[in-house]
């Protein structure tokens, strides 16, 4: 390990540890914007679902370098060209999370809103994504880690991450840029996987006091017969 | 007030889940719907706001057929409770509450406002109006129901099994406030509940649904009680409808000793005199308030001291009283059946006591009260089967 280099390539390292974040975290949310339709689509037409995830899988399949090259063609050596491929394997992850929140929204909850006069629209966007969110936060996180990950392999075609240290390292022998790459990477990964977990207690106050149990809440105000036999009980 | 009209629901795969039901929720006041599961009547219930629609007949909503509404505009004028209540995960109690307000474009401030009030009305207290709903217990949750459904003050109120979630003592408190509830309101509610008691404690109505969809009688429960339509309705209510029946009586129309009840000063040799002047074995020995000390036995009163004031001496537990204005004669019965000396006493509406009762008593007023023809009860109308 050369601690000199990483000082005197700290410009460098913070460069390509930007550039990585920004093509390991956009494909996520480019994933999620095309997921939360294609999720409603697959929990409203069922059927639709079995081939969207076959197909998502088999995209999954492929090899990082392959999609690459395919697509140099159309979108040449840029960031576009590594965002897309990662895009794509990121359905694979957001679907299923998105299916699988909307499915979870129980049963009586669906039924109230739709008995209380809510429109389909409505209902979908107040009541059932925000109760989905706590899942698809949860294919959010591995879909930007795995993002992340893969965003190194970009650099084989030139485009700009921390995979540049891993070739330059292993060109010249130079353990210590690898070592420095891996660092970066999960540093990154970290970071990202902390803030959207972060970002899921802000939007969904009601797991943080779920958490918290309901100790002080379950009793106060109970009529006596309430405040009984209440205790196994958390909906 | 709302009709159904020869209204027939067929799944796919063509099971019959309502056939050709007619029957009718009056204006302000509650129709039970009751059955074994599967009879029809969550599909008959869900009807009413659309959640189902019927294969054929009608459904009318004063007057006007319910499919001639927007669906969603229709439901908000439908207050709507479910088993668990259905209470959304994400909102504070407030805001579920306040659903419907805020879809008919209240503004935020004024749908609190009037979460708050419904709150007192259902016996919530204040400070749980910004937690979520796990946070309260099974009976909470199903009070915020309630309050929900009532937000918009809709006219109209269907509850679906809304009690059957919660434990027992829980649901009789529920109950017993819906049906407070409802003296204040007038709400026209109709409730489905697979529990016969439920159905003949809260219902101005009752109608008994057979397997396969079919109704079976819809009556006062009184009447449902003293005149089941057929073998399975008899086989419905259980086998104890005689007793229940007398929920429905009330206990003034019993005769009531006066003369068994002596002072708690009076002599144990005078009290002896009474006892055998009525041949009775209990006196009912009360203080200077007339509230009942407890039973004199005529046996013990003859083994004691001639000047031992009654009160003094050692009396047996008269155990449950009942109130003579306000209490059934299956109260009454109850109350001589767990008397160790077979008499109850009855009391006025502030404990002092208007006089004693026997089985003799209680037989003769049973006998009276269910004469045939039963002309004190309110005529109904018993369903072709």
């Amino acid at each position: 390990m050369t601690w000199s280099w990483i000082a005197s390539n700290a410009g460098l390292i913070r460069q390509l540890t930007l550039a990585n974040a920004f093509l390991g975290i956009m494909p996520a949310l480019l994933g999620l914007a095309v997921s939360v339709p294609l999720g409603i689509a697959c929990v409203r037409w069922g059927w639709l679902y079995p081939p969207v995830l076959s197909a998502a899988s088999a995209v999954y399949a492929l090899p990082s370098l392959a999609l690459f090259v395919v697509l140099i063609p159309y979108t040449g050596l840029s960031d576009t060209t590594v965002i897309i491929p990662l895009t794509l394997f990121s359905l694979c992850v957001l679907v299923p999370s998105v299916v699988d929140g909307l499915r979870g929204v129980p049963e009586p909850v669906r039924q109230a809103a739709t008995a209380m006069g809510l429109r389909p629209l409505r209902r979908l966007v107040t009541v059932e994504l925000p109760l989905a969110a706590p899942v698809i936060f949860g294919g959010l996180r591995v879909a930007a880690v795995s993002s992340i990950s893969l965003a190194s392999v970009g650099q084989l075609i030139g485009v700009s991450s921390l995979g540049y240290l891993f070739i330059d390292g292993l060109q010249r022998s130079f353990p210590t840029e690898i070592y420095v790459g891996i660092g970066g990477v999960i540093l990154l990964a970290v970071l990202c996987d902390a803030s959207l977990v972060l970002a899921r207690g802000l939007l969904t106050p009601w797991q943080r006091q779920r958490q918290r149990r309901r100790r002080p809440g379950a009793v106060v105000g109970a009529p006596v017969g309430d405040a009984i036999t209440r205790t196994g009980h958390s909906a | 007030m709302i009709a159904f009209d020869g209204v027939t629901k067929c799944f796919h795969g063509g099971s019959v889940a309502v056939d050709s039901v007619d029957l009718t929720a009056r204006a302000g006041e509650t129709l039970v719907l009751v059955g074994p599961s599967g009879c029809g009547k969550t599909t008959s219930l869900r009807m009413i706001n659309r959640l189902i629609e019927p294969t054929s007949g009608r459904i009318l909503l004063d007057g006007k057929d319910v499919r001639k509404s927007d669906p969603a505009l229709l439901r908000r004028g439908i207050g709507y409770v479910i088993q668990q209540a259905g209470l959304f995960p994400h909102r504070t109690i407030e805001d579920n509450i306040g659903t419907v307000p805020v879809l008919l474009g209240w503004r935020r401030s004024r749908a609190r406002a009037r979460a708050a009030e419904l709150m007192e009305l259902v016996g919530l207290t204040p400070d749980l109006a910004s937690r979520y709903p796990h946070q309260l217990s099974g009976g909470q949750q199903q009070r915020v129901g309630v309050a929900r459904a009532l937000a918009a003050d809709p006219p109209v109120l269907l509850m679906d099994e809304p009690f059957s979630a919660v434990d027992p003592l829980v649901r009789a408190s529920l109950q017993d406030e819906l049906i407070k509830l409802q003296s204040k309101l007038h709400k026209t509610v109709v409730l489905v509940t697979h529990d016969i008691e439920e159905a003949i404690k809260l219902g101005d109505q009752v109608a008994i649904f057979r397997p396969g969809g079919k109704l079976a009688q819809m009556d006062p429960p009184e009447r449902l009680l003293s005149s089941p339509a057929d073998d399975y309705v008899e086989r419905f209510i259980g086998f104890d409808r005689g007793i229940r029946r007398l929920s429905f009586v009330g206990a003034e129309g019993l005769t009531l000793d006066r003369e068994p009840v002596v002072a708690h000063d009076m002599s144990a040799a005078d009290a002896l005199t009474v006892a055998e002047q009525l041949t009775e074995p209990w006196l009912l020995v009360v203080d200077a308030q007339r509230r009942p000390l407890g039973w004199a036995a005529a046996a013990e009163l003859a083994l004691a001291a001639r000047d031992l004031p009654v009160g003094d001496m050692t009396l047996t537990r008269y155990g449950h009283t009942f109130a003579v204005r306000s209490d059934s004669l299956r109260a009454v019965l109850d109350a001589t059946v767990l008397s160790s000396t077979g008499r109850a006493v009855g009391v006025d509406a502030d404990g002092r006591v208007a006089g004693v009762t026997s089985y003799e008593r209680l037989r003769a007023a049973i006998h009276d009260s269910s004469g045939c023809g039963s002309p004190q009860l309110a005529p109904g109308r018993a369903m072709p089967s």
